[in-house]
């Protein structure tokens, strides 16, 4: 089973000088991502999986060598992304 | 009924007020300096006495329904239409009204998409205006008395139009302590500084990202929809995109002027 992720409904993003700024109009939060979660961002406009997500980023920034990080870190933060109301999860079989 | 005609921002606004106390309060801080006869008003506001308990507290119910919003707080209560041409404000006394026109003219101002009311006092330097923004207390007002003699666009409420072109200020008469004087135009807004009283003087500039957090909860608003939110959202974005944001550490004298001219 492959858990797909993709960003909820109820958030306004906004690109300001390479950073991120998300409002999460229903809970009133905003939550600020650097240039690499804005990329991450970006691409869950369509479901990803946390391997989708690694292999861009790998490809992004040419880091064959990091994939192991990368792809801990991907899932912190879609962890994170998560607990902020921010995206879903959509389980696939 | 007595109706006061005025001007607020590029906005003609009609008051129908009773009461002899509220229309002199009314009179003395929305005096409008510019003809405002035979003018279509954007807005037409009626005001009366007689309602609530004294101030409680800042907490606002809001309530909506198909045609119109309710604000309600313990000694106010706003009833205006969804289109916004049509309010009436039922008060405790002198201080709800003025906190009842400025939740009524905040929400009024982010209907038509036009700008928003900030928390701030703002001095003129040079043709441009500058802002001060901060919580109670962080010194706001000291700001606005120690900028004298600068002329003042507003001492606590400062009225921002902002457009993809530009953003501009116009006189507030949202007043604490100094009344407005009779300047009637608009001025380019030339810098934004978030206030802290320090020891020692010093100006930072923020990153675009951390100045759209900091003056999120620097905006006087009471939001009934998403749609709302979302709209000042995208004010304050375009607000920083325009606009450089400062941490001002400030001693409380003058001299914070030679950081900012």
């Amino acid at each position: 089973m492959m858990t797909h992720f993709i960003q909820k409904g109820n958030v306004e993003a906004t690109e300001l000088d390479g950073e991120w700024i998300i409002l999460n109009t229903d809970q009133y939060t905003i939550t600020k991502l650097n240039g690499v979660g804005g990329h991450c961002w970006s691409l869950l406009n369509e479901m990803q999986t946390v391997d989708t997500l690694t292999k861009s980023l790998v490809e992004e920034y040419k880091a064959v060598q990091n994939k192991e990080q990368i792809k801990q870190d991907v899932e912190e933060f879609l962890s994170n992304l998560t607990e902020c109301g921010l995206i879903e999860n959509v389980n696939r079989l | 009924m007595k109706m006061l005609k005025t001007k607020i921002g590029d906005f003609f606004i009609h008051v129908l007020c009773e009461s002899k106390n509220l229309r002199t309060m009314l009179e003395k801080n929305f005096h409008s300096y510019i003809p405002t006869e035979n003018i279509q008003p954007d807005i037409v506001i009626k005001i009366e006495d007689g309602f609530g308990v004294s101030f409680q507290d800042y907490y606002v119910d809001i309530m909506k329904d198909n045609n119109q919003i309710l604000y309600r707080r313990a000694d106010y209560v706003i009833k205006v239409d969804s289109d916004y041409k049509a309010a009436s404000i039922s008060v405790h006394d002198e201080l709800a009204l003025k906190h009842a026109l400025m939740n009524l003219f905040s929400s009024f101002i982010v209907y038509h998409n036009w700008g928003l009311l900030i928390h701030s006092s703002c001095a003129i330097e040079n043709g441009k205006a500058h802002i001060f923004a901060g919580q109670s207390g962080a010194g706001k007002s000291t700001a606005a008395k120690l900028s004298y003699p600068r002329n003042l666009l507003s001492d606590e409420a400062t009225l921002v139009r902002i457009t993809e072109e530009d953003v501009q200020i116009y006189n507030s008469p949202f007043r604490s302590e100094i009344e407005a004087d009779s300047f009637s135009g608009n001025l380019s807004l030339a810098s934004v500084q978030i206030l802290f009283q320090a020891l020692q003087n010093k100006r930072e500039k923020v990153a675009k990202s951390d100045a759209l957090f900091q003056l999120m909860d620097k905006v006087f608003f009471w939001p009934h929809s998403q749609e709302e939110t979302s709209t000042i959202m995208k004010l304050i974005t375009l607000l920083v995109m325009q606009v450089p944001v400062y941490e001002l550490h400030f001693q409380k004298n003058n001299s914070f002027w030679e950081l900012i001219s």
